[in-house]
């Protein structure tokens, strides 16, 4: 463990240093640089469900376990939630409610861009893979959040299929009503 | 006290069993305060009075001394809480102009006026002095962090990776101009789980060290919101500063 001369390195630092080291131990400021968030979004996607999501109530994380192995579903990551043939809506869901809570909280550990891409993400799996609404986000409003995570560049290809995907259903959606 | 301390005292000259017990710790407390917060001082007294460099020491000891131990000094300082630092400043001119104005009369070999140059003018004598108490303050409260974060006996284990991610994540870079460490290195180096992970590690990092610098704070600037009122006064200061020389 490498040690730091904390006496020595103030009292050579230039005030700008010494201010932005006070501006970045503010709480509100941002942890993580922009072309970090790729990197952060991938771990948030091999990050196992349980770690994240058991942070739910008691009962809500003894139901979560129970359904992430249930029928030998191999769900250990939200990457595994979001390409599964038949993914659990239950847990699409609580994903969603996961990024949203992280999205909505002054104080949230998630960058805010990852956690809205989980959260569309989610909506966009349980949209293509099982038809099925777990917003109540209008069409509009909808593609318009789907066309802000697909563009965004730090974005595992992948995923930003599912984005498209769900665009594309979406826009089928509104010429077939 | 202990008798050790008193022994390495800055106050050589006290008879420590002549105080009482209110005495004693406000005494100890004032020890503790000037012992850290010196090397201000010293920089105020040599940008007023460069003239006085080999004496500089002395000074300020008989400062510390002959003025600030005198009763009610402390008081008078805690009455100014919030502005320990300027209180500070002023009883040490005021000291340091007194004991002038004496060897003037006594010997007159130099006037006062030549004694006390300002070549760099009372602003930047201030803020010099104000610079290196931010210093003093944020080198003090994370000598303490280390030490809180690794502390053996403390029951938190993951407090010493705490640290750890507070050193590489913001000291290194900040201070040493390390580069950053890769995202997906910090994964490995530390075993994180998720993102959240992560991010919590940092955020308890941020929050001991908020921690520690109001403790450290407090101790001279005393009620709570004294103490949040000189936090934002130094950061105001150093932004200013930043801003003025980058």
């Amino acid at each position: 463990m490498t040690e730091f001369d904390c006496s020595g390195t103030l009292f050579k630092s230039p005030p700008k240093s010494l201010a932005a080291f006070l501006a970045a131990g503010e709480e509100r400021a941002r942890l993580w640089r922009p072309e970090e968030l790729g990197a952060i979004f991938r771990h948030q996607m091999s990050a196992p469900i349980l770690v994240d999501l058991g942070g739910f109530d008691p009962a809500t994380a003894a139901r979560l376990k129970m359904i992430s192995n249930a029928q030998n579903l191999l769900l250990k990551s939200f990457l595994d939630l979001l390409f599964h043939p038949s993914p659990p809506i239950e847990l699409l869901t609580m994903a969603k409610d996961f990024a949203k809570g992280n999205m909505e909280h002054p104080d949230s550990a998630l960058p805010n861009e990852v956690a809205a891409a989980l959260y569309y993400a989610s909506i966009a799996a349980a949209y293509v893979r099982l038809d099925r609404r777990i917003t109540q986000l209008g069409d509009a409003e909808l593609k318009r959040g789907l066309e802000w995570a697909k563009g965004q560049p730090w974005l595992e290809p992948q995923i930003a299929r599912l984005f498209e995907e769900a665009l594309q259903k979406l826009a089928q959606a509104g010429s077939n009503p | 006290m202990s008798s050790d301390s008193r022994a390495s005292s800055i106050f050589p000259r006290t008879d420590w069993a002549e105080l009482g017990p209110a005495a004693v710790a406000d005494t100890a407390r004032l020890d503790r305060l000037i012992r850290l917060y010196w090397a201000p001082l010293r920089i105020f007294l040599l940008a007023s009075f460069p003239s006085l460099k080999d004496q500089a020491d002395v000074l300020l000891q008989e400062f510390a001394e002959d003025k600030m131990l005198k009763a009610g000094w402390l008081q008078r300082a805690d009455q100014q809480r919030g502005h320990f630092r300027d209180f500070l400043k002023i009883s040490l001119r005021h000291f340091v102009l007194d004991r002038l104005s004496r060897a003037d009369v006594k010997h007159a070999p130099v006037s006062l006026d030549e004694m006390e140059v300002e070549p760099s003018g009372p602003e930047e004598t201030a803020e010099a002095f104000d610079l290196t108490w931010v210093r003093t303050v944020l080198a003090e409260t994370l000598r303490r962090m280390e030490a809180d974060c690794k502390d053996p006996s403390a029951e938190q284990p993951r407090r010493g990776r705490i640290w750890e991610m507070f050193r590489i994540r913001l000291l290194e870079p900040l201070f040493n101009g390390a580069p950053q460490v890769p995202y997906e290195q910090l994964i490995e180096t530390f075993g994180l789980k998720s993102p959240t992970d992560a991010s919590n590690m940092l955020l308890s990092g941020k929050r001991i060290f908020k921690t520690h610098l109001s403790r450290v704070i407090k101790e001279y600037a005393g009620q709570d919101a004294a103490t949040a009122e000189e936090i934002r006064a130094l950061e105001e200061f150093v932004a200013r500063l930043a801003r003025k020389m980058p």
